[in-house]
This record gives C-alpha cells, sequence and structure tokens, in this order.
C-alpha cells in the first residue's frame, strides 16, 4: 500500500514529504507506531494526524493512496 | 449557510494598517451596525536567552485551515447576532511590530460583536494547522507555541 506523508511546522526538520511503500499499516493507531518509531523525535511531541485533509480524531482506517499530513501543535495568531 | 462559499483568510506578509482603515470604511453603507469589535495580533520583539525575535514565518496548511475555519465561523454565526466578520491572518514573513492576525467583527449592540471577536481569536489559534517559526535577530530560529 502506498502512503503520501506530508509534514508541516517543526517536523519538516526532521521528516521530508515522501512516499511510502507499506504492508500491515490499516489505520492511523498502526500508522502512529509505525512513524515514531522511524523518526523517535516526534515522540516528545503532541503531533496531530489528518488524514486525506481531515484531522484525525480517533482511530481510522487508511486506505491504498491516502495522504497522511503530520502536524505539530498550532501555533497561529 | 452550508453552502456559503469557503473565504480565503490568507494574506501574504504582513497586514497593512491601510487594509484595516479601508476595511473599517467599508462599513460606512452598512448603516445597522452599531458596535465594531477588532483585534489584531501584532508580533512582538520576544528576548529569548538573551536574543531578540525579529520575525515570525508562517506557514499553513491551507485547506485545513480554510475548511475549519468556516466551520468556526458558522458556528459563531449561529452563536451570536453578527451582522459581519472578517478574520485576516498573515503566511510568510511578518516582522517584529507589524500586524500578523486581524480579526473584525460587527453586531448592532456591542456585546455579541466583542464575545465573538474574542470567541474566534481563542479558537483560531488552537483549532487551525497555523505554525509560526520565530525568527532571531542571528538569523537562528525557534517554533513559536501558544500558551
Amino acid at each position: 500500500m502506498e502512503i503520501e506523508i506530508i509534514s508541516f511546522g517543526q517536523i519538516t526538520e526532521f521528516i521530508n514529504n515522501q512516499k511510502i511503500e507499506v504492508d500491515g499499516i490499516t489505520d492511523t493507531d498502526a500508522f502512529s507506531k509505525y512513524i515514531e518509531n522511524r523518526f523517535p523525535a516526534l515522540k516528545n511531541l503532541k503531533y496531530k494526524l489528518a488524514l486525506n485533509k481531515n484531522i484525525v480524531q480517533h482511530n481510522t482506517e487508511i486506505t491504498n493512496q491516502a495522504t497522511i499530513a503530520i502536524m505539530p501543535p498550532f501555533s497561529g495568531g | 449557510m452550508s453552502e456559503k462559499k469557503i473565504k480565503n483568510i490568507f494574506v501574504n506578509g504582513p497586514i497593512a494598517p491601510a487594509f484595516i482603515a479601508d476595511s473599517i470604511a467599508k462599513h460606512n453603507s452598512k448603516t445597522a451596525i452599531g458596535g465594531h469589535s477588532i483585534f489584531m495580533g501584532q508580533v512582538r520583539k520576544d528576548e529569548i536567552d538573551g536574543k531578540f525575535v525579529a520575525a515570525i514565518t508562517y506557514t499553513a496548511y491551507e485547506e485545513v485551515a480554510l475548511e475549519k475555519m468556516h466551520q468556526i465561523r458558522e458556528e459563531i454565526f449561529e452563536k451570536y447576532p453578527l451582522s459581519c466578520m472578517h478574520i485576516y491572518h498573515s503566511l510568510g514573513t511578518v516582522k517584529a511590530g507589524e500586524i500578523c492576525l486581524f480579526v473584525f467583527a460587527s453586531s448592532v449592540h456591542r456585546k455579541p460583536a466583542i464575545l465573538a471577536c474574542s470567541d474566534v481569536v481563542d479558537r483560531l489559534k488552537v483549532e487551525l494547522p497555523i505554525w509560526g517559526k520565530e525568527i532571531f535577530e542571528d538569523e537562528t530560529h525557534q517554533w513559536k507555541e501558544n500558551i
């Protein structure tokens, strides 16, 4: 399955926008585990995910060619 | 309400005082309005470990932010009897002392405008995917955190 990852804010400093080919990641909880494992710096951040432009509030199914945004705490204004 | 077009709130660079003045002037034909409430966010020259913030560079997940802002706007209009509300937020670099956020709410009597203005500022700081990167005078940076 192909997932497109995009990052924002300080997360852009250690995760580039990229497409990954993964098997066995079927929901956003599994994706979080995978990405924290690959980029341990994420564990110290209260990041949020957006799946196909919807901010993830609870564990959500991921389908092929999903776009997942990894977003650090918001700091607008 | 839901067929309302999604408005763009983003302005490239600082929000000019002349733009704000013009925005106020445009309301002189809306004579049912009796009260305006305006909030302006200004980039603060914070001192952190002996270094001063020279500017903030803002980025956003624009589509998601605009969709969320649309939702917030609808909820605010349901909550308060407003005549109108305008919101502008900078993207890109805004120097210390310049305006990066402009919220303008108007109503027949003052209270809904004041409450809506305050409410919308609180909500957009927490809910919109926007990030500020504080650039110091020596060109190092740190990522802004909202308290």
